[in-house]
């Protein structure tokens, strides 16, 4: 009895959340303009045969903004011709995705079941269709999960990290057409958040289409051919190349997104289209996004503030800096738009990072004493800085969470971030670095001068402003800053090379970290944060290349991490941030400066739903995605 | 005066050869060379305001410190961007002398820009030799006594201000000392390669001319901008910013001199065919002499007037590199590097006084291009 009841009551809780929505009334759809013509030629199929049956519909009155009319072409600009992906980021289609209060809510997916954070049913719409007209079904994670994930030709190191847990990856299984359940044996709690990212894993893969170049599906003849055609090794090289759900380059790979690319190859101005599958409609049944067309121009990156400022673009934050924001007030009036300021989410502005990983072994060793990165850090005058690059409206501290993160706490913000030259010089001597030479220049023990030469990205000028500050500072603690300007690339390589002595960069990317959100990156565990680029390669390969954490604070940072991991409760996981969030503030591995810097958004006149106060943050909210961009519209 | 017997008349006194010298008609025809220069080139007006204009700034170079206000990397945390600010003579119709007004920096929330008010009721004189911020004069000796400086409580941005609150003028007048002096090291390296090398194969000729010639055709098929991308990065990170300009003003000088090279050589290959050159030889002249004695004097209007022609050339080549952002790097002052920073759309429509440095690079330029004109027209005395 209990075999048969099962099924049923399984049966009836999916119709009821089948039903939710329906009893919410789904409006009737309305055939937009733009695909009008190619509905009519019946190249396409009418509105509510490419809706999902239960599309997910965004009631824009309860979010207090404007229901809009569709049409119109959007004008936006990045600096580089990789940054399509932007259109990625933008969109933020995700399986599930933040809302504007940084919950989780399901999105491509109908719903989802966590039990315990170790298994994960993931419900997909009814009726869900790719861009190219193909059904979006569990086949499509199964295809990705058996035939990419664990094909070793296609992923040679196997399935993403974010997926194995104490080293075991998880059991898949597809019940139905809709339903995908991810299990592991020890909890995975960061699953649904590493969903939501900006950069998401996509754990699934439009089958229809790259079955076509999958050696176990194709046809070998025809694979061949192909292969031969696109001039590369073998099938898993063409498949990869055409595989970019994230680098959206290829413009005949289905997509989810709300625009999908309808320019092919490498261009100076790329055009997106709306999706016209797309899954939301708003409550009068207008299917987003209401802008037809997003034009992406790739200009050079000193000319994003010209050209927004002669009115060429609608919509823009990405290359503008706070710098330009007077040159943009300027020209509102002959540009018709409107400067925004918004604040940015990242831990940090400006954050000096003392490698602890480099390879000259004297000033490893400096570098290693917490009582310099203090002095260090005593010795920067935070408030000028905020006053000479953004008018006093930042924040001076040092890197930690910002306040609308739980985990703020004001000891934290301003730990060793006050300007004092005396502690700082006394913090130094009492390191054994009170030689100086003739012109003031502590020495270090073996004796050379101590010239900390600090590299930088050379893309951003207040950087290289800021540490012209420090440098006049640092000179009264006897210490000579050089600073170098390199390519952002090389810098990266030679900080991962360990030939790199400090670096500045930007802060933590997630500066508003809830208790769902891990703690991973507050840990040595990645190179990318520039301060322990060999701790964090020795993680992420295994062991195979870098070295061990070898300072105590950093080994106990890592095993908090993995406490975070197994904790089962809210109230550990916070004990467990608010203990790493100490250790950062206490050991300063990286060297903040100051945070909440107010990023222009440049919005023109006639667009609308653009919030007027919000967080421009890559992590979480993948810039403008969070808020949603389908939702905006043009008002003439 | 004695007859001799055969009836001819023969004057006793000793044959004095300069006396035909004095003689007028020939003072202009055998005075020294440089006079005769000097009288053409008085002629030659603009010239020679030029030059005299060069002479004034190259004289000024040492003093900068001391007629500069502010030192050259001196910031001003309370005014940022400050436009320039003007020195009046008269208050309320009584001459007080050379006054500021002092002004104070208010930030402007709408346009993002600070609002500079002067207090019009409160001029304050400028002061003279007073004490500011310390430099070398010379290079060599300390100290901090400046010509004028600010009055007290109050700011003299007589060019304005940049975005971290360093005085402009004094800025300028610091970046003098490298941005004028780059050039002269690029072309004494450059002129010095150029001429050796170039006589030697010119005069020569044969093996030398041919293996000369080769390495200036490689040298002139190197691509310079990986060049100077690849010695950019190979200066190590921690020199000075002077090392490092040094080196970049010899490297420039070795890239440049094979085309002086090449007019050195045409010209001496012509003039080692001439009857004075196989008389000097003859009579056993080594080679060196006569290349220094004989040839190069012959050459040294072309020499001189290209040299100044090419001091400019040197001059923008150093703004150039330190526009790509290889050349001179922050703190260095030099002209190229406060262009650099003027580099973008703010600073031409809001704070356009950030670009002034442009104009000492005009006026420079232009000052030696009229002088090598001048030299040119006056260094062939003979020619008319």
């Amino acid at each position: 009895m209990f075999k048969t009841t099962r099924p049923l009551f399984l049966a009836a809780t999916l119709a009821v959340t089948w039903m939710l929505p329906a009893t919410a009334e789904t409006p009737a759809p309305q055939e937009s303009t733009f695909w009008a013509t190619e509905v009519n030629a019946g190249n396409l199929p009418p509105i509510q045969d490419r809706l999902p049956s239960e599309p997910l519909v965004v009631d824009l009155a309860a979010k207090g903004r404007d229901f809009g009319t569709p049409g119109g072409t959007l004008r936006t600009m990045v600096t580089r011709s990789k940054d399509i992906r932007q259109m990625v980021v933008y969109g933020y289609a995700r399986l599930v995705g933040f809302n504007e209060n940084y919950e989780l809510t399901p999105d491509l997916l109908e719903s989802f079941e966590n039990e315990d954070n170790r298994k994960f049913t993931l419900n997909l719409r009814q009726g869900h269709k790719w861009s190219d007209g193909t059904s979006f079904t569990s086949e499509d994670f199964r295809y990705w999960w058996e035939d990419v994930a664990n094909n070793e030709m296609l992923s040679p190191s196997g399935p993403p990290d974010f997926l194995i847990v104490e080293g075991k990856p998880p059991t898949v299984t597809f019940p139905d057409e809709t339903t995908i359940v991810f299990e592991w044996e020890s909890p995975n709690p960061d699953f649904l958040q590493t969903l939501a990212q900006a950069r998401p894993p996509f754990i699934y893969r439009p089958s229809a289409f790259l079955k076509q170049y999958h050696d176990k599906f194709a046809d070998a003849d025809k694979l061949k051919l192909h292969v031969d055609d696109a001039r590369v090794k073998s099938w898993a090289a063409l498949h990869n190349k055409l595989d970019n759900l994230y680098k959206f380059d290829n413009h005949e790979l289905p997509t989810l997104q709300p625009w999908l690319n309808a320019s092919s190859g490498k261009k100076i101005r790329h055009n997106f289209v709306r999706n016209p599958y797309y899954h939301r409609i708003d409550s009068n049944g207008i299917q987003l996004p209401y802008i037809d067309v997003v034009e992406l121009e790739i200009v050079a990156p000193g000319l994003v503030a010209a050209k927004t400022n002669a009115g060429e673009s609608d919509l823009q934050g990405r290359g503008l800096a706070f710098r330009d924001a007077s040159i943009l007030k300027k020209g509102e009036a002959g540009g018709n738009y409107k400067t925004l300021l918004w604040k940015t989410g990242v831990a940090s502005q400006i954050a000096i990072y003392p490698n602890l990983n480099f390879s000259d072994e004297g000033w490893r060793d400096v570098l290693r004493d917490v009582r310099v990165r203090r002095a260090l850090s005593l010795a920067i005058d935070r408030k000028t800085i905020n006053q000479a690059l953004y008018f006093k409206l930042a924040h001076p501290g040092a890197m930690s969470v910002l306040s609308a993160s739980p985990f703020y706490d004001e000891a934290n913000a301003q730990a060793w971030a006050q300007y004092d030259i005396k502690m700082a010089n006394t913090l130094l001597d009492d390191a054994g670095l009170s030689e100086r030479d003739k012109n003031g220049i502590r020495l270090l023990p073996d004796g050379r001068p101590m010239e900390l030469i600090i590299e930088t990205a050379g893309e951003r000028q207040e950087v290289e402003n800021a540490l012209q500050i420090v440098t006049d500072t640092w000179r009264e603690i006897g210490v000579d800053l050089v600073m170098r300007p390199l390519d952002r690339d090389i810098l990266r390589n030679r900080v991962f090379a360990g030939s790199t002595m400090a670096s500045a960069w930007f802060g933590w990317d997630d500066g508003i970290p809830q208790a769902h959100t891990s703690p991973a990156y507050l840990a040595p565990t990645d190179q990318v944060f520039l301060a322990w680029p060999k701790w964090g390669q020795y993680y992420q390969t295994g062991g195979d290349v870098g070295e061990a954490p070898d300072m105590p604070e950093a080994e106990r940072l890592m095993q908090l991490a993995h406490d975070w991991e197994v904790a089962t409760t809210e109230d550990e996981r916070k004990a467990v941030w608010t203990e790493m969030l100490k250790i950062h503030a206490d050991q300063l591995y990286a060297i903040g400066i100051l945070n909440g810097a107010p990023q222009p958004i440049v919005v023109s006149n006639r667009l609308r739903n653009v919030p007027e106060q919000a967080m421009w943050a890559w992590e979480p909210g993948a810039h403008f995605g969070i808020h949603r961009p389908d939702e905006f519209f043009f008002a003439d | 005066m004695t007859k001799h017997p055969d009836g001819r008349y023969v004057d006793e006194a000793p044959f004095d050869p300069n006396a035909a010298l004095q003689q007028l008609e020939r003072a202009d025809l055998d005075a020294p060379n440089w006079i005769l220069v000097w009288r053409k080139f008085r002629t030659h007006k603009l010239g020679l305001i030029s030059g005299l204009f060069l002479l004034l700034c190259y004289l000024m170079l040492p003093f900068a410190g001391f007629i500069a206000p502010y030192g050259p990397n001196e910031r001003n945390g309370e005014h940022l961007y400050a436009p320039p600010q003007s020195v009046n003579w008269f208050y309320e119709g009584a001459l007080v002398g050379p006054y500021v007004f002092p002004i104070v920096a208010e930030a402007d929330l709408e346009t993002f820009q600070w609002k500079f008010v002067s207090d019009t009721q409160d001029p304050r004189p400028v002061r003279f030799f007073c004490e500011g911020a310390e430099y070398k004069l010379a290079g060599l000796i300390k100290s901090n006594t400046h010509l004028f400086c600010a009055p007290e409580g109050a700011t003299l941005f007589l060019w304005g201000s940049d975005r971290l609150g360093r005085d402009v003028f004094s800025r300028i007048l610091y970046g003098a000392q490298l941005s004028l002096t780059v050039g002269l090291i690029g072309i004494t390296v450059s002129f010095s390669l150029g001429i050796l090398f170039g006589s030697m194969a010119g005069y020569f000729g044969g093996k030398i001319d041919w293996v000369i010639n080769r390495v200036i055709e490689v040298l002139r098929s190197l691509p310079e901008l990986p060049l100077w991308l690849a010695l950019s990065a190979a200066v190590p990170s921690n020199w000075s910013p002077v090392a490092v300009f040094f080196i970049i003003s010899i490297i420039l000088g070795i890239l440049d001199w094979p085309g002086l090279a090449r007019s050195v050589r045409a010209k001496f290959l012509s003039l080692r065919e001439e009857e004075y050159v196989r008389a000097a030889e003859m009579m056993g002249a080594s080679s060196g002499r006569v290349i220094r004695k004989h040839l190069l004097p012959n050459f040294m209007s072309h020499l001189i007037a290209s040299a100044t022609l090419s001091i400019p050339a040197m001059i923008l080549g150093e703004t150039a590199l330190s526009f790509l952002g290889l050349g001179l790097r922050a703190p260095a002052v030099s002209w190229g590097v406060m262009l650099n920073d003027a580099q973008n759309l703010a600073s031409i429509e809001i704070y356009p006084w950030t670009a002034i440095p442009m104009l000492p690079i005009i006026v420079i330029v232009l000052a030696f291009n009229f002088l090598g004109d001048g030299l040119r027209d006056s260094l062939d005395p003979y020619q008319q």
